[in-house]
């Protein structure tokens, strides 16, 4: 019987996704959060169990077969926690929207996908999930507006992409393994081992938004509606991603600190954090400054799981955990600030802290722990991760301290601009959102600080059991953390904001507190080709392909000249002179006649 | 029971001639003639089916030549009964004065005469006897109208007619020297046994070859083509373009060049080489003509062009596909010609220049067309397509790819410049109204429709012909 809850998990967002296109426009947000309540409870009731449940499907060792145990039964309550926050903010941020119906709609959803891909334990499985939620992440982009389409395109060529590589990389290793089931692969890194494991790489890291498949993120931030944000580039694909890179590594294939792919993953995150946060510093946009952290954290994710060492590993799950909590508290501050004073460019805004006061704390408290602040929650996972990075090599913890320092400088630079300084008379009329947007802040921030001063509550309880035996002998909790480290680390913070206050006082105003990094000599090219999307793959690939498609062109019109003006005029030429040597005297046709005769006895007696 | 084929219409040349008045009251001679031609057809076509063979001929001795009836023989006497019928059909709605009628039942029964006999009889001069038969019974039946443009179009034919039959008789005599007889079987044993003289009979061949093509029309003999079939009343062009030239010219060749003689490179390959520079030439020369009746005898020299570049290949598969666009070449060009009929009989002209828009006013006449046209190009499924399928898979199985592709290629020069006949005649704007709005006549619709009805039978059921008339072809060819 208590396998049937795995079948509804999925089966009950998805019927109530359905049902809410159908609702009418007022009932459908209600609908929604029930709907969410529903499926948070029942995470909850069924987190910490062991179930599994099969029946056949589609034949060929396909499967129809779900496995709830511990990694998975975590990611479905924290995806679930943050559907119900979701849908209870959009319930007043989105009011008067016209496109409520088709969010909820996708929301529950993706919730359904997301659930489903968690579960699966056969390749297909997680493959048919995996690849639906590329349609409702197109969905949702799409709602956004009139240039949301191209967004959505983008988003839906580069995840797409990617997930061609999941496919390729799912027949390698269904091929390599002899089987489908997820539980029964236990593969080496050989030759095509190897292959399998970036491929599957591949799809999992582009899911969580890293460095090179993230530029739909920042363009999604400007363009589709700002829950969107929260739920998906936040939350829900870097659980999906970070949860599908922690199978590979840990159970799937058999990773080793030793391994040349280790240095690869690590070198991938290192770049990630490091690239997408010098984008991030620069920005003059809320939202989209936020975007560049949700692809920057991405690579301590990485990182910590490429080290392949238990700290590391916990570091890079409770690092995803933390970052979800806090990122998507983040946006939702960036969604009041949206709502209150109808802009998120920083240069329009100020002096937010006495008319939203509310915000201003939570926004205060998850910028502190994004920046690794202790004792709230990101000083924790980042510690950890640092620890495995200088076990494995002082320059993977350079690069994640220097993007750390970077990240406190952007938030001072954000929260200075945004909540500090003086009132800009384009928002004077701003005032405190609802309640209903209030209370998913509040529940946030409240859960950064609880997980970072009692850490061993998220540690113990999710962390730990999900790496088994790799964990024993080890003690993540806040007392073990490498001390030296951790003084390094308040050391460059305390570094980061005399940073921000000398700059700022130099160059006139938070905003402005970044503004020499943006012009340094070598920097600034390179700001100046990243903002020409120069260095946005997916862009420089749609110029490419749009000069090759011109120059075909140009070879399809040539061809077209051959059929439609050269062979039509040479065939009528032909036809012309033809037409000319027939006179209609008869001589002349004798005359043929007879040469020809001649010719054929010629060639007749040659 | 060959005999029959060639007494029935000579009695009935004979009755005609009668002196009495009322068989000569037309009522009475068209039912005569045409229900001769059908009876023709009827028996041709269940010749393979087994019925009537095995019955003595009772009139064998009157002949002193030998009759045999085989395969290839019954498909062009119901070729030759298909297309003269039509061909009276036309007349009959195209000719009403009495002593027209009877100089033309006359003539055609003659012609019909001749072209029987030649593809019933097995020896080389009695065949080029009544080869020159048939022709001057179609000479005169061009030249009846007796305009500027029947006489220059007869006398061209005649002139390189004669050409031809001086290269048939030389040739003819040079067999008489080698072999010392004129049957077939005995040149076949010649040609087998390699104990005449060979370069006589290689001499024969070449020169019997030349007249031959001249006959057939195709390029570079071709002069008299264009000018013949244009010149000719409609109901003649029919007979001519369809089967005349057909039988005296492409029947004998297939007969004489892949039963009797024996293909050696040289000639396949001037086989080849006529068979293709004829397709491509023409169909280039027809692109720009603008005279209905021009166009489509330059077409059709150029599916003369596809016969004898089938020939050219020299296997049974080849000489079956030669043989099956023999027929379907007679039944759509019979049906264009038909076509052409109507339309000289409805507006007075066949200048493509002069008529437009006719698809509205003329809707059997254009519909029709375009069947006939669509099977010349080998569209499928209309029997067109089938018989050139056959012939280029044959030319690929017998190794000359070169050919087959050229072939190909040259139908979709087919498809264009019948695309343009179409768009000028039946579609457009309305160019010249109908002189008097005549409604159009029985019997061309009729033909129409039947020659159409054919085509798209032939090519539905094209499997049933191949089996039922076509493969056993394969048993006569060497």
């Amino acid at each position: 019987m208590t396998e049937n809850i795995l079948i509804a998990m999925i089966v009950i967002p998805l019927i109530a996704g359905l049902l809410s296109l159908l609702l009418p426009k007022k009932g459908c947000g209600v609908f929604a959060l029930l709907a969410a309540a529903v499926n948070f409870i029942l995470a909850v009731s069924i987190f910490n169990k062991e179930l599994n449940l099969t029946f056949p499907w589609a034949g060929f060792g396909m499967a129809f077969s779900l496995r709830l145990y511990q990694f998975s039964g975590f990611i479905m309550l924290a995806a679930a926690f943050f559907g119900l926050l979701i849908s209870l903010y959009s319930l007043s941020f989105l009011k008067d929207k016209d496109y409520r119906r088709q969010f909820y709609a996708y929301l529950l959803i993706s919730l359904s996908f997301v659930n489903g891909a968690v579960l699966a334990n056969n390749l297909v499985v997680l493959l048919f999930f995996w690849e639906g939620l590329l349609v409702t992440l197109f969905g949702l982009i799409v709602i956004g507006g009139k240039q949301s389409f191209r967004t959505a395109t983008k988003a839906l060529v580069i995840v797409g992409l990617s997930d061609l590589c999941m496919m390729a990389g799912i027949a390698l290793t269904g091929y390599l393994a002899g089987t489908l089931v997820i539980s029964d692969i236990h593969l080496g890194l050989g030759s095509l081992g190897g292959l399998a494991f970036i491929l599957m790489a591949i799809g999992a890291v582009s899911k969580a938004g890293a460095i090179p498949f993230h530029t739909w993120i920042p363009d999604a931030a400007v363009d589709a509606p700002l829950p969107f944000m929260a739920l998906f580039p936040a939350t829900l694909e870097k659980l999906l991603g970070i949860y599908l890179l922690a199978r590979i590594t840990l159970d799937m294939f058999k990773l080793d600190a030793g391994s040349p792919l280790s240095i690869v993953l690590m070198i991938l995150g290192a770049i990630t954090i490091l690239i997408a946060v010098m984008m991030a510093l620069v920005q003059k946009d809320y939202k989209k400054l936020l975007s560049y952290h949700a692809i920057s954290q991405v690579g301590y994710m990485i990182l910590g799981i490429g080290t392949c060492l238990p700290a590391g590993i916990a570091g890079g799950i409770f690092h995803m955990l933390n970052h979800a909590m806090y990122k998507c508290g983040l946006f939702l501050t960036g969604g009041a600030v949206e709502k209150s004073t109808g802009t998120t460019n920083l240069e329009n805004l100020g002096g937010l802290r006495a008319k939203m006061p509310v915000t201003f704390i939570c926004f205060f408290i998850t910028a502190a722990s994004i920046s690794g602040v202790p004792p709230f929650n990101g000083f924790f996972s980042k510690e950890l991760v640092y620890d495995a990075a200088m076990q494995r090599g002082w320059i993977f913890y350079l690069a994640a301290i220097l993007g750390s320092f970077f990240t406190a400088a952007s938030f001072l630079k954000l929260g200075h601009a945004a909540y500090f300084g003086k009132s800009r008379k384009e928002n004077k009329d701003a005032k405190e959102v609802s309640v209903f947007m209030l209370i998913p802040m509040i529940t946030l921030a409240a859960v950064c600080v609880i997980f970072g001063v009692f850490n061993y509550l998220p540690i113990n309880n999710f962390i730990k059991p999900i790496l088994g035996a790799r964990a024993e002998g080890h003690n993540f909790t806040g007392s073990s953390v490498n001390m030296t480290l951790g003084i390094i680390t308040v050391l460059v913070l305390l570094g980061a904001i005399i940073h921000h206050l000398m700059a700022a006082k130099i160059m006139g105003g938070g905003i402005k507190a970044a503004e020499h990094i943006h012009h340094a000599p070598v920097l600034s090219v390179v700001y100046r080709w990243a903002e020409k999307k120069y260095l946005d793959p997916y862009e420089v690939g749609v110029k490419f392909v749009k000069i090759i498609s011109k120059l075909l062109w140009r070879i399809d019109r040539g061809i077209d000249w051959i059929y439609e003006s050269l062979t039509p005029s040479a065939a009528l030429f032909v036809s012309r002179t033809i037409r000319r040597m027939h006179t209609g005297y008869y001589a002349v046709y004798i005359a043929w006649s007879l040469v020809g005769a001649l010719l054929i006895m010629l060639f007749i007696f040659r | 029971m060959p005999s029959l084929f060639v007494l029935t219409p000579f009695l009935l040349l004979v009755v005609v001639n009668l002196p009495f008045k009322f068989l000569r009251k037309q009522i009475a001679l068209w039912p005569a003639v045409g229900g001769m031609l059908v009876a023709q057809v009827v028996f041709s076509t269940f010749y393979p089916l087994n019925i009537g063979r095995g019955i003595a001929d009772p009139f064998e001795q009157f002949f002193m030549f030998g009759l045999s009836l085989d395969s290839l023989s019954s498909i062009m006497l119901l070729i030759i009964g298909i297309v003269a019928f039509v061909s009276v059909l036309v007349a009959s709605s195209m000719i009403s004065e009495e002593r027209q009628v009877f100089h033309f039942l006359n003539l055609i029964l003659i012609s019909v005469i001749g072209m029987n006999t030649t593809v019933l009889i097995s020896d080389i001069f009695s065949l080029y006897v009544f080869v020159e038969i048939t022709a001057l019974a179609v000479f005169v039946l061009i030249a009846m109208e007796k305009g500027k443009f029947a006489i220059e179009g007869t006398f061209k034919y005649l002139i390189l007619s004669a050409v031809a039959s001086v290269f048939m008789l030389t040739a003819i005599a040079f067999f008489l020297m080698a072999v010392g007889s004129t049957s077939f079987a005995a040149i076949k044993d010649a040609f087998a046994s390699n104990s005449s003289d060979a370069f006589l009979l290689k001499l024969g061949t070449g020169l019997f070859l030349c007249g031959l093509l001249i006959k057939c029309g195709v390029v570079p003999f071709h002069g008299w083509v264009p000018d013949a079939y244009s010149a000719a009343p409609a109901s003649v062009s029919v007979l001519l373009a369809g089967v005349v030239t057909k039988v005296s010219g492409v029947y004998v060749l297939l007969r004489l060049f892949g039963t009797v003689f024996i293909l050696n490179a040289a000639l396949q390959n001037t086989l080849l080489l006529v068979g293709i520079i004829s397709i491509c030439f023409a169909a280039f020369a027809s692109l720009t003509q603008t005279d209905f009746k021009r166009m489509l005898a330059y077409s059709s020299i150029s599916q003369v062009g596809y016969i004898v570049l089938a020939l050219g290949a020299a296997t049974p598969l080849a000489f079956v596909g030669a043989v099956f666009h023999f027929f379907n070449h007679a039944i759509f060009k019979s049906l264009l010609f038909v076509n052409a009929a109507s339309l000289e009989k409805r507006l007075g002209t066949t200048d493509m220049d002069k008529i437009g828009g006719m698809g509205s006013k003329m809707k059997v006449t254009s519909a029709t067309s375009l069947i006939g046209l669509l099977s010349t190009a080998g569209i499928p499924p209309l029997s067109g397509f089938w018989s050139k399928l056959i012939i280029i898979i044959a030319l690929f199985s017998a190794g000359r790819p070169v050919y087959a592709v050229i072939a190909l290629l040259a139908s979709a020069l087919t498809l264009a410049y019948f695309l343009s006949l179409e768009r000028k005649v039946f579609f457009g704007k309305v160019v010249a109204s109908p002189a008097a709005e005549t409604k159009a006549s029985f019997g061309i619709t009729f033909s129409e429709v039947l020659l159409a009805a054919i085509t798209v039978a032939a090519g539905l059921g094209f499997a049933f012909i191949l089996n039922t008339w076509l493969l056993p072809l394969k048993e006569i060819v060497h």
